[in-house]
């Protein structure tokens, strides 16, 4: 090390161990909440994020989604290609869905939802529909005339106070008609209510995929197979694995169908996340740069002194710098553990969004990146007052 | 470039302060030659340019005109940098109030400009504690500035102004906050130091009976030198 950063280690070493230790620990905890600050709201967002892509993958999409080949409106021997695609590795399962709009009328008032046809038991290994029933069962495989309702459909009993067209408060046990494009009409009884806090489930209607066959008169309809895959984030790498494996059929990632929702859902956490991050770093800066130009207009004095006495003024710069790193250091790590300790909390007393629980969503790079903004903040905060201090008339500084 | 046997020569030194619209001459065209080895007083009423004379030659401050030669140097045509080094290498500085780093042990305010000139840390360590040793204070040289008292922390300030053995020592009113035992120890000590060491020592003073220690005085009134008075008889 040179010469005359040895000194100025030895002049902070000794300023910090014996100045002002409430000073001190006060100014560490307030770069300690800063570091807190600097993470936390974005790590919330980052959660919330995590969730909705979650959330969309188990109730909307799963990983993967098979559509029919170009030209056509059905999959061919849809049973056949799910045996397939449940045969490449990566894949953990994958189930075949009809999809129509069709118009359901209960008590007279009715409306015109997605009504989706599924295999129960194959759907339940691909996606968590069987978790987010609210009333009554999820239907079995050997149900027939049987209905799932989601619960935004299903309404209340006072149907005014619904903000989307609603079935007027149907319940479990009730029973609802529904007319299929084809000018069908069955009656099924409603055997669950469910709500998963995505439209895709709460405004739908769920049937056993059989009943959709019976309706149409085919014998395995299906215009969707949803895949769930081993890991999630490598979705593009399985749909190619997919494709190499032979299945010609269209073949979407969830990100690519939730493409416009879920940019508006990033590009919207990413503008509150931009803005919260300038604005915690601008306190960063004010509070820091505050603190220790305090302590450096409070040692005007000293300075001067040091000076007089022929210390350099950049030894003396640079005392302050290693001393507001000092600082940094350890209200980066107060500051961790601090984070620790919020995020031990919020394990055991998790923030309920309208989605669900929200674990807050901790990045490397967001660490990285706070703790660097905070390192350079704390470098000109000990730089700027200190050169400027040592700037001034050495008798001016000592006259204070 | 060494200008004879002196050790400071100035000449027409002038040093004016700007107040507004009116400007006030801290000095007003003041010839001296202090010889080396010579303990000179510089005396006179508040006002009279004492404290800016010795500022100018600890260079603290720069004259507004005139030449100014310390150990042979004209100093004003130093740079910043080469002020700072000059005085580090060449001139100890002992203030009114101690002025010493209030974290740092009687050793350690000390060792400070000596590590800062470049000795090794054996080598501060050792000028140091002879310093110390010097200047009376072997046994406090542990203590922090708050835990002495205020004649030893003169001391202090003392043994750091003369720990790089400095071309010369400024006082400036060292004694003005002690009072007359430990003013008297102040004194006792710089005069050896000056005696043993052919110290050139230039210190202000307002206190008459500090008189006898120096070799010579110089009398200052508003900003010129109005008197000078050989050898007072040291006790």
């Amino acid at each position: 090390m040179l010469e005359e950063e040895q000194v100025a280690l030895y002049l902070t070493a000794r300023l910090i161990a014996r100045g002002n230790k409430g000073t001190l620990f006060l100014t560490i905890m307030i770069l300690a909440m800063v570091f807190v600050n600097l993470v936390f709201l974005p790590s919330i967002i980052a959660g919330v994020v995590v969730l909705f892509n979650q959330r969309t993958i188990d109730y909307s999409y799963g990983n993967l989604i098979v559509e029919p080949r170009p030209g056509e409106l059905r999959i061919e021997n849809p049973s056949q290609l799910v045996q397939k695609i449940n045969g490449i590795p990566g894949v953990v399962a994958s189930t075949p869905r009809y999809s129509t709009g069709a118009t359901v009328v209960f008590r007279g008032r009715s409306t015109s939802p997605l009504v989706i046809g599924i295999d129960p038991a194959r759907e339940q290994e691909v996606m968590r529909i069987f978790a987010s029933v609210q009333s009554g069962d999820y239907l079995s495989p050997s149900d027939t005339g049987e209905a799932l309702v989601g619960e935004t459909l299903a309404g209340s009993d006072d149907p005014e106070g619904d903000s989307t067209p609603t079935l007027g408060g149907v319940v479990v046990g009730k029973t609802i008609e529904i007319t299929f494009p084809n000018g069908f009409t069955q009656a099924f009884r409603v055997k669950g209510i469910l709500k998963a806090g995505t439209s895709s489930v709460d405004n739908a209607v769920f049937l056993h995929r059989r009943d959709m066959a019976r309706v149409l008169g085919e014998a395995d309809p299906a215009n969707t197979i949803l895949v769930r895959t081993e890991t999630t984030g490598k979705d593009a790498e399985m749909r190619l694995t997919l494709m190499q494996y032979g299945v010609q059929e269209k073949i979407w990632t969830w990100q690519d169908k939730s493409a416009e929702f879920l940019a508006s859902i990033v590009g919207s956490f990413g503008i509150i996340n931009v803005i919260s991050t300038l604005v915690s770093l601008i306190i960063a800066v004010v509070v820091i740069f505050i603190v220790i130009f305090i302590s450096i207009v409070y040692r005007r004095r000293q300075i001067g002194i040091l000076r007089a006495i022929g210390i350099d003024r950049s030894l003396i710069i640079k005392s302050y710098i290693l001393q507001a790193l000092f600082i940094c250091t350890c209200g980066t790590l107060a500051g961790g553990m601090l984070l620790i300790a919020v995020l031990q909390y919020l394990a055991v007393n998790p923030l309920i969004f309208p989605g669900g629980p929200v674990q807050p969503a901790l990045e490397t790079g967001l660490i990285a990146q706070s703790v660097l903004s905070l390192y350079i903040v704390s470098v000109l905060a000990g730089y700027l007052p200190s050169w400027l201090t040592t700037r001034e008339e050495i008798l001016d500084a000592i006259r204070g | 470039m060494r200008s004879g046997g002196n050790m400071i020569r100035g000449e027409g030194l002038t040093r004016i302060y700007r107040m507004g619209a009116s400007e006030v001459r801290a000095l007003d065209g003041v010839d001296l030659n202090i010889p080396r080895g010579e303990f000179v007083g510089v005396m006179g009423a508040s006002g009279s340019g004492k404290s800016t004379l010795l500022h100018m030659i600890g260079l603290l401050d720069r004259p507004t005109a005139g030449v100014l030669e310390i150990d042979g140097v004209d100093v004003t045509r130093l740079s910043e940098r080469q002020r700072t080094l000059f005085r580090l290498n060449r001139l100890g500085y002992v203030f009114q109030d101690y002025a010493l780093v209030p974290e740092l042990t009687a050793q350690e305010n000390v060792y400070l400009p000596s590590k800062v000139r470049g000795m090794s840390v054996r080598e501060c360590n050792l000028v140091c504690q002879d310093i110390l040793e010097r200047v009376g204070l072997k046994d406090r040289m542990n203590f922090l500035p708050g835990e002495m008292s205020g004649g030893e922390q003169q001391r202090v300030a003392i043994a750091r102004a003369l720990v790089n053995r400095p071309a010369l020592l400024l006082a400036d009113e060292p004694c003005a906050n002690l009072d007359t035992k430990n003013s008297v120890l102040i004194l006792d000590l710089i005069r050896s130091l000056n005696r043993e060491l052919g110290q050139t020592v230039m210190m202000v003073s307002h206190e008459e009976w500090h008189r006898q220690y120096f070799d010579r005085v110089i009398f200052l009134r508003d900003g010129k030198i109005v008197d000078e008075v050989g050898a007072g008889s040291a006790p």
